[in-house]
Protein backbone atom coordinates (compact mmCIF):
# COMPACT_ATOMS: atom_id res chain seq x y z
CA UNK A 1 0.00 0.00 0.00
CA UNK A 2 2.52 2.50 1.01
CA UNK A 3 4.90 1.50 -2.00
CA UNK A 4 1.88 2.34 -4.11
CA UNK A 5 0.53 5.42 -2.01
CA UNK A 6 4.05 7.24 -1.40
CA UNK A 7 4.99 8.41 -5.07
CA UNK A 8 1.34 9.13 -5.94
CA UNK A 9 1.61 11.73 -2.86
CA UNK A 10 4.81 12.88 -4.23
CA UNK A 11 3.60 13.68 -7.44
CA UNK A 12 0.65 15.56 -5.98
CA UNK A 13 2.93 17.63 -3.74
CA UNK A 14 4.91 18.30 -7.13
CA UNK A 15 1.59 19.39 -9.13
CA UNK A 16 0.23 21.29 -6.14
CA UNK A 17 3.75 22.85 -5.56
CA UNK A 18 3.67 24.11 -9.32
CA UNK A 19 0.16 25.50 -9.05
CA UNK A 20 1.10 27.28 -6.08
CA UNK A 21 4.51 28.66 -7.55
CA UNK A 22 2.45 29.79 -10.40
CA UNK A 23 -0.05 31.82 -8.53
CA UNK A 24 2.09 33.48 -6.42
CA UNK A 25 4.33 34.56 -9.14
CA UNK A 26 4.01 38.35 -9.62
CA UNK A 27 1.29 39.63 -12.48
CA UNK A 28 -1.23 42.26 -13.51
CA UNK A 29 -4.05 40.93 -11.44
CA UNK A 30 -3.44 40.87 -7.47
CA UNK A 31 -4.86 38.66 -5.09
CA UNK A 32 -4.35 35.18 -6.23
CA UNK A 33 -0.51 35.47 -4.96
CA UNK A 34 -2.05 35.00 -0.97
CA UNK A 35 -3.95 31.62 -2.49
CA UNK A 36 -1.08 30.08 -4.05
CA UNK A 37 1.50 30.20 -1.05
CA UNK A 38 -1.88 28.49 0.80
CA UNK A 39 -1.44 26.37 -2.72
CA UNK A 40 2.05 26.07 -1.96
CA UNK A 41 1.81 24.96 1.90
CA UNK A 42 -0.63 22.42 0.71
CA UNK A 43 2.18 21.17 -1.54
CA UNK A 44 4.52 20.77 1.24
CA UNK A 45 2.13 19.17 3.67
CA UNK A 46 1.81 16.40 1.17
CA UNK A 47 5.51 15.83 0.05
CA UNK A 48 6.14 15.65 3.99
CA UNK A 49 3.42 13.30 4.61
CA UNK A 50 4.93 11.11 1.34
CA UNK A 51 8.21 11.61 3.07
CA UNK A 52 6.42 10.25 6.71
CA UNK A 53 5.12 7.28 4.07
CA UNK A 54 8.78 5.74 3.05
CA UNK A 55 9.86 5.32 6.05
CA UNK A 56 9.05 1.54 7.26
CA UNK A 57 10.73 2.91 11.08
CA UNK A 58 9.34 6.39 12.90
CA UNK A 59 12.50 6.22 15.10
CA UNK A 60 14.51 6.54 11.27
CA UNK A 61 12.66 9.95 10.66
CA UNK A 62 14.43 12.68 11.11
CA UNK A 63 14.07 15.42 14.52
CA UNK A 64 11.42 17.72 14.13
CA UNK A 65 13.53 20.36 13.64
CA UNK A 66 14.49 19.00 10.08
CA UNK A 67 10.61 19.59 9.19
CA UNK A 68 10.60 23.32 10.65
CA UNK A 69 13.64 24.32 9.38
CA UNK A 70 12.52 22.85 5.71
CA UNK A 71 9.04 24.85 5.93
CA UNK A 72 11.19 27.72 6.68
CA UNK A 73 13.70 27.51 3.94
CA UNK A 74 11.15 26.37 1.54
CA UNK A 75 8.37 29.23 2.62
CA UNK A 76 11.12 31.77 2.59
CA UNK A 77 12.54 30.88 -0.85
CA UNK A 78 8.96 31.24 -2.30
CA UNK A 79 8.14 34.46 -0.84
CA UNK A 80 12.01 35.32 -2.20
CA UNK A 81 11.23 33.76 -5.61
CA UNK A 82 7.71 35.67 -5.88
CA UNK A 83 8.53 39.14 -4.07
CA UNK A 84 7.78 42.28 -6.85
CA UNK A 85 10.03 44.13 -4.34
CA UNK A 86 13.90 42.85 -4.77
CA UNK A 87 14.61 44.48 -1.33
CA UNK A 88 12.53 42.20 0.36
CA UNK A 89 13.48 39.52 -2.10
CA UNK A 90 16.68 39.97 -0.56
CA UNK A 91 15.66 39.87 3.24
CA UNK A 92 13.50 36.20 2.76
CA UNK A 93 17.07 34.83 1.33
CA UNK A 94 18.68 35.46 4.55
CA UNK A 95 15.70 33.73 5.97
CA UNK A 96 16.48 31.23 3.75
CA UNK A 97 19.71 30.82 4.99
CA UNK A 98 18.96 31.11 8.53
CA UNK A 99 17.04 28.16 8.21
CA UNK A 100 19.45 26.42 6.06
CA UNK A 101 22.22 26.92 8.14
CA UNK A 102 19.82 25.17 10.83
CA UNK A 103 19.84 22.36 8.53
CA UNK A 104 23.47 22.42 8.96
CA UNK A 105 23.34 21.83 12.60
CA UNK A 106 21.25 19.47 12.53
CA UNK A 107 23.85 17.32 10.01
CA UNK A 108 26.36 18.14 12.16
CA UNK A 109 28.38 20.69 10.64
CA UNK A 110 29.16 23.71 12.79
CA UNK A 111 31.29 25.15 11.35
CA UNK A 112 30.07 25.96 8.05
CA UNK A 113 26.29 26.41 9.35
CA UNK A 114 28.37 29.34 11.47
CA UNK A 115 30.28 30.19 7.81
CA UNK A 116 27.08 30.41 5.87
CA UNK A 117 25.73 32.83 7.65
CA UNK A 118 28.69 35.09 8.58
CA UNK A 119 29.85 34.36 4.19
CA UNK A 120 26.55 34.70 2.44
CA UNK A 121 23.99 36.87 5.28
CA UNK A 122 26.93 39.29 6.24
CA UNK A 123 28.89 39.73 3.29
CA UNK A 124 27.02 38.37 0.31
CA UNK A 125 23.36 39.56 0.58
CA UNK A 126 24.69 42.76 2.06
CA UNK A 127 26.63 43.19 -1.49
CA UNK A 128 23.15 42.55 -2.95
CA UNK A 129 21.43 45.59 -0.75
CA UNK A 130 24.15 48.19 -1.49
CA UNK A 131 23.71 47.12 -5.21
CA UNK A 132 19.69 47.27 -5.38
CA UNK A 133 20.15 50.70 -3.55
CA UNK A 134 22.50 52.30 -6.16
CA UNK A 135 20.92 50.54 -9.35
CA UNK A 136 16.94 52.06 -8.40
CA UNK A 137 15.81 55.14 -9.59
CA UNK A 138 14.92 57.39 -6.98
CA UNK A 139 10.56 57.08 -6.15
CA UNK A 140 9.08 60.20 -7.76
CA UNK A 141 7.20 62.25 -5.38
CA UNK A 142 3.83 61.41 -6.57
CA UNK A 143 4.26 57.61 -6.41
CA UNK A 144 6.32 56.71 -4.57
CA UNK A 145 5.14 53.05 -4.15
CA UNK A 146 5.90 52.72 -8.11
CA UNK A 147 6.86 49.23 -8.72
CA UNK A 148 8.34 48.47 -12.24
CA UNK A 149 6.68 46.24 -14.95
CA UNK A 150 9.34 44.32 -14.94
CA UNK A 151 9.14 43.28 -11.86
CA UNK A 152 5.49 43.01 -11.49
CA UNK A 153 4.99 40.49 -14.13
CA UNK A 154 6.69 37.06 -14.31
CA UNK A 155 7.23 35.58 -18.16
CA UNK A 156 5.33 32.51 -18.53
CA UNK A 157 4.85 31.54 -15.00
CA UNK A 158 2.67 28.76 -15.93
CA UNK A 159 4.94 27.21 -18.39
CA UNK A 160 8.16 27.58 -15.89
CA UNK A 161 6.50 26.75 -13.28
CA UNK A 162 5.46 23.18 -15.07
CA UNK A 163 8.63 22.58 -16.45
CA UNK A 164 10.26 23.23 -13.01
CA UNK A 165 8.01 20.83 -10.92
CA UNK A 166 8.43 17.87 -13.98
CA UNK A 167 12.04 18.15 -13.39
CA UNK A 168 11.00 17.86 -9.50
CA UNK A 169 9.22 15.13 -10.08
CA UNK A 170 11.67 13.09 -11.43
CA UNK A 171 14.35 13.88 -9.17
CA UNK A 172 12.48 12.70 -5.99
CA UNK A 173 11.57 9.35 -7.97
CA UNK A 174 14.77 9.11 -8.29
CA UNK A 175 15.75 9.77 -5.29
CA UNK A 176 13.96 7.51 -3.30
CA UNK A 177 15.35 4.50 -5.80
CA UNK A 178 18.74 5.75 -4.53
CA UNK A 179 19.20 6.50 -1.66
CA UNK A 180 17.89 3.68 -0.72
CA UNK A 181 20.33 1.23 -2.76
CA UNK A 182 23.50 3.43 -1.02
CA UNK A 183 25.54 0.91 0.82
CA UNK A 184 25.11 1.77 4.70
CA UNK A 185 28.06 3.72 6.07
CA UNK A 186 30.77 1.64 8.45
CA UNK A 187 30.80 3.34 11.77
CA UNK A 188 32.97 6.41 12.37
CA UNK A 189 36.02 8.13 10.40
CA UNK A 190 39.58 7.74 11.57
CA UNK A 191 39.12 10.02 14.31
CA UNK A 192 42.37 8.21 15.87
CA UNK A 193 44.89 9.24 13.42
CA UNK A 194 43.34 13.26 14.34
CA UNK A 195 43.73 13.14 17.62
CA UNK A 196 47.26 11.71 17.48
CA UNK A 197 47.81 14.99 14.89
CA UNK A 198 46.82 16.85 18.49
CA UNK A 199 49.10 15.54 21.12
CA UNK A 200 48.21 18.58 23.17
CA UNK A 201 44.60 18.35 23.68
CA UNK A 202 45.02 14.51 24.08
CA UNK A 203 47.79 15.38 26.90
CA UNK A 204 45.40 18.30 28.47
CA UNK A 205 42.14 15.75 28.73
CA UNK A 206 44.43 12.52 29.89
CA UNK A 207 45.51 15.59 32.56
CA UNK A 208 41.77 17.10 33.65
CA UNK A 209 40.72 13.10 33.94
CA UNK A 210 43.91 12.82 35.82
CA UNK A 211 45.01 9.43 34.35
CA UNK A 212 48.57 11.37 33.79
CA UNK A 213 50.31 13.39 35.94
CA UNK A 214 51.39 17.16 36.14
CA UNK A 215 55.04 16.12 34.86
CA UNK A 216 54.19 13.48 32.60
CA UNK A 217 53.61 14.34 29.21
CA UNK A 218 52.71 12.85 25.71
CA UNK A 219 55.32 11.31 23.30
CA UNK A 220 55.85 12.78 20.24
CA UNK A 221 57.66 12.04 16.75
CA UNK A 222 57.44 15.11 14.51
CA UNK A 223 54.67 16.79 16.27
CA UNK A 224 52.61 13.68 16.13
CA UNK A 225 51.38 11.69 19.03
CA UNK A 226 52.14 7.69 18.89
CA UNK A 227 48.94 5.77 18.70
CA UNK A 228 49.71 2.09 20.15
CA UNK A 229 47.49 -0.80 20.86
CA UNK A 230 44.59 1.30 21.03
CA UNK A 231 46.36 3.62 23.55
CA UNK A 232 49.35 6.60 23.74
CA UNK A 233 52.65 6.29 24.62
CA UNK A 234 53.86 8.78 27.01
CA UNK A 235 57.18 10.38 27.33
CA UNK A 236 58.49 7.70 29.83
CA UNK A 237 57.16 4.50 27.43
CA UNK A 238 54.37 3.68 28.95
CA UNK A 239 51.16 3.51 26.76
CA UNK A 240 47.85 4.92 28.44
CA UNK A 241 44.33 4.41 26.92
CA UNK A 242 42.92 7.27 24.93
CA UNK A 243 39.89 9.35 27.47
CA UNK A 244 37.03 7.83 26.38
CA UNK A 245 34.59 10.02 24.57
CA UNK A 246 37.72 12.19 23.44
CA UNK A 247 36.82 13.21 19.98
CA UNK A 248 37.89 15.27 16.98
CA UNK A 249 35.40 18.87 17.33
CA UNK A 250 33.80 19.41 13.27
CA UNK A 251 36.38 22.60 13.58
CA UNK A 252 39.44 20.41 13.91
CA UNK A 253 38.08 17.62 11.30
CA UNK A 254 37.30 20.27 8.96
CA UNK A 255 40.46 21.61 8.88
CA UNK A 256 42.73 18.67 8.97
CA UNK A 257 40.50 17.78 5.85
CA UNK A 258 41.27 21.12 4.18
CA UNK A 259 44.59 21.57 5.10
CA UNK A 260 45.90 18.22 4.98
CA UNK A 261 44.07 16.47 2.01
CA UNK A 262 42.75 19.28 0.12
CA UNK A 263 45.54 21.61 0.15
CA UNK A 264 44.91 22.41 -3.80
CA UNK A 265 41.16 23.45 -2.60
CA UNK A 266 42.78 26.37 -0.79
CA UNK A 267 44.89 27.69 -3.30
CA UNK A 268 41.96 27.13 -6.16
CA UNK A 269 39.76 29.16 -3.68
CA UNK A 270 42.69 31.88 -3.44
CA UNK A 271 42.91 32.57 -7.18
CA UNK A 272 39.48 32.74 -7.99
CA UNK A 273 38.68 35.09 -5.32
CA UNK A 274 41.74 37.26 -6.26
CA UNK A 275 40.65 37.05 -9.80
CA UNK A 276 36.97 38.28 -9.23
CA UNK A 277 38.47 41.12 -6.77
CA UNK A 278 40.63 41.83 -10.11
CA UNK A 279 37.41 41.59 -12.11
CA UNK A 280 35.39 43.90 -9.81
CA UNK A 281 38.41 46.63 -9.69
CA UNK A 282 38.26 46.64 -13.59
CA UNK A 283 34.66 46.99 -14.28
CA UNK A 284 34.30 49.58 -11.27
CA UNK A 285 37.40 51.78 -12.56
CA UNK A 286 35.41 51.79 -16.39
CA UNK A 287 32.55 53.27 -14.31
CA UNK A 288 34.48 55.70 -13.00
CA UNK A 289 36.39 56.58 -16.36
CA UNK A 290 32.97 57.24 -18.01
CA UNK A 291 32.16 59.13 -15.26
CA UNK A 292 34.90 61.12 -15.44
CA UNK A 293 34.19 62.07 -19.46
CA UNK A 294 30.15 62.64 -18.39
CA UNK A 295 31.53 65.47 -15.36
CA UNK A 296 34.01 66.46 -18.21
CA UNK A 297 31.09 66.93 -20.87
CA UNK A 298 28.75 68.62 -18.68
CA UNK A 299 31.46 70.87 -17.15
CA UNK A 300 31.74 72.44 -21.29
CA UNK A 301 28.02 72.46 -21.61
CA UNK A 302 28.05 74.60 -18.18
CA UNK A 303 30.86 76.82 -19.32
CA UNK A 304 29.35 77.54 -22.91
CA UNK A 305 26.21 78.44 -20.51
CA UNK A 306 28.07 80.72 -18.84
CA UNK A 307 30.01 81.79 -21.70
CA UNK A 308 26.75 82.48 -23.68
CA UNK A 309 25.22 84.64 -20.49
CA UNK B 1 3.63 5.22 12.94
CA UNK B 2 3.53 8.85 12.67
CA UNK B 3 5.63 9.52 15.64
CA UNK B 4 7.76 12.40 15.82
CA UNK B 5 11.48 12.21 16.83
CA UNK B 6 13.58 15.81 18.86
CA UNK B 7 16.96 13.76 17.68
CA UNK B 8 18.21 12.47 15.30
CA UNK B 9 21.59 10.18 15.28
CA UNK B 10 24.54 11.87 16.60
CA UNK B 11 27.66 12.75 15.30
CA UNK B 12 29.88 9.44 14.82
CA UNK B 13 26.93 7.34 14.74
CA UNK B 14 25.51 6.67 11.12
CA UNK B 15 22.30 8.61 9.45
CA UNK B 16 19.36 6.18 7.90
CA UNK B 17 18.99 6.28 4.56
CA UNK B 18 15.52 7.91 4.92
CA UNK B 19 17.05 10.74 6.31
CA UNK B 20 19.08 11.17 3.84
CA UNK B 21 16.28 11.28 1.07
CA UNK B 22 14.76 13.91 3.14
CA UNK B 23 17.72 16.01 2.92
CA UNK B 24 18.38 15.38 -0.63
CA UNK B 25 14.37 16.21 -1.71
CA UNK B 26 14.42 19.59 0.20
CA UNK B 27 17.78 19.91 -1.40
CA UNK B 28 16.04 19.40 -4.87
CA UNK B 29 12.79 21.27 -3.94
CA UNK B 30 14.90 24.40 -3.25
CA UNK B 31 17.37 24.30 -6.57
CA UNK B 32 13.54 24.09 -8.21
CA UNK B 33 12.33 26.94 -6.88
CA UNK B 34 15.76 28.99 -7.81
CA UNK B 35 15.40 27.62 -11.37
CA UNK B 36 11.79 28.78 -11.67
CA UNK B 37 12.69 32.25 -9.96
CA UNK B 38 15.61 32.38 -12.44
CA UNK B 39 13.58 31.71 -15.56
CA UNK B 40 10.50 33.73 -14.25
CA UNK B 41 11.65 36.88 -12.83
CA UNK B 42 12.75 39.65 -15.48
CA UNK B 43 14.82 41.69 -12.91
CA UNK B 44 18.56 41.00 -13.35
CA UNK B 45 19.23 41.52 -9.87
CA UNK B 46 16.43 38.52 -8.60
CA UNK B 47 17.93 36.33 -11.39
CA UNK B 48 21.04 36.37 -9.21
CA UNK B 49 19.40 36.05 -6.09
CA UNK B 50 17.51 32.91 -7.65
CA UNK B 51 21.47 31.72 -8.32
CA UNK B 52 22.55 32.11 -5.08
CA UNK B 53 19.50 29.71 -3.76
CA UNK B 54 20.35 27.38 -6.29
CA UNK B 55 24.06 27.14 -4.78
CA UNK B 56 22.64 26.89 -1.23
CA UNK B 57 20.67 24.07 -2.42
CA UNK B 58 23.58 21.98 -4.06
CA UNK B 59 25.39 22.99 -0.57
CA UNK B 60 22.80 21.38 1.49
CA UNK B 61 23.00 18.19 -0.78
CA UNK B 62 27.07 18.14 -0.67
CA UNK B 63 26.42 18.57 3.35
CA UNK B 64 24.04 15.73 3.67
CA UNK B 65 25.72 13.30 1.73
CA UNK B 66 29.07 14.28 3.89
CA UNK B 67 27.17 13.58 7.20
CA UNK B 68 25.43 9.99 5.91
CA UNK B 69 28.96 8.81 4.57
CA UNK B 70 30.78 10.46 7.51
CA UNK B 71 33.30 11.82 5.15
CA UNK B 72 34.16 15.73 5.43
CA UNK B 73 35.65 16.00 1.94
CA UNK B 74 31.82 17.00 1.16
CA UNK B 75 32.03 20.17 3.88
CA UNK B 76 35.46 20.83 1.84
CA UNK B 77 33.57 20.97 -1.15
CA UNK B 78 31.40 23.37 0.24
CA UNK B 79 33.71 25.98 1.41
CA UNK B 80 34.48 25.81 -2.00
CA UNK B 81 31.22 26.47 -2.99
CA UNK B 82 30.93 29.29 -0.86
CA UNK B 83 33.85 31.09 -2.61
CA UNK B 84 32.34 30.46 -5.79
CA UNK B 85 29.41 31.90 -4.61
CA UNK B 86 31.06 34.86 -3.50
CA UNK B 87 33.23 35.40 -6.60
CA UNK B 88 30.12 35.27 -8.69
CA UNK B 89 28.36 37.97 -6.86
CA UNK B 90 31.03 40.42 -7.01
CA UNK B 91 31.41 40.19 -10.80
CA UNK B 92 28.06 39.83 -11.47
CA UNK B 93 26.97 42.64 -9.42
CA UNK B 94 29.14 44.90 -10.71
CA UNK B 95 28.24 44.09 -14.56
CA UNK B 96 24.92 44.88 -13.26
CA UNK B 97 25.80 47.80 -12.21
CA UNK B 98 27.36 48.78 -15.42
CA UNK B 99 24.40 47.66 -17.35
CA UNK B 100 22.41 49.30 -15.22
CA UNK B 101 24.42 52.93 -16.10
CA UNK B 102 23.45 52.31 -19.65
CA UNK B 103 20.03 51.83 -19.78
CA UNK B 104 18.38 53.41 -16.62
CA UNK B 105 17.01 49.85 -16.49
CA UNK B 106 17.46 46.53 -14.51
CA UNK B 107 14.94 44.08 -17.05
CA UNK B 108 16.21 41.33 -18.10
CA UNK B 109 14.96 42.20 -21.90
CA UNK B 110 16.62 45.56 -22.06
CA UNK B 111 19.87 43.20 -23.04
CA UNK B 112 17.60 40.79 -25.47
CA UNK B 113 19.93 41.76 -28.37
CA UNK B 114 22.76 40.18 -25.95
CA UNK B 115 21.38 36.23 -26.98
CA UNK B 116 23.57 36.46 -29.79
Amino acid sequence: MNELAQPILMYVACALGAIGVAMALPRHKPGIALLGGLVAAAGFGAGVLALFLAAEDSSLLPSLFFYVFALLALGAGLRMVTHPRPVYSALYFILTIIASSGLYVLLSAEFMAFALIIIYAGAIIITYLFVIMLATQAPTEEDEESLYTYDTEAREPIWSSAVGFIILAALTAMLFRGAGELPVPSGSGDSQAILAQMPGKVERELRRSGVIGKEASVATEHGVAVIEQGGVRLGDGSVVPLPVGLEPSNVEELGFNLLAEHPMTIEIAGVILLMAMLGAVVLARRQVDLEEAAKARQARTLGQEVGDA
Amino acid sequence: MLELVLCQAGYPEPMASVTLAHYLVLSAAMFVLGLVGFITRRNLIIMFLCTELMFQAAGLALIAFSRYHLNLDGQTFVIFVLTVAAAEAAMALALVVLLFRRRESLSSEEWAELKG
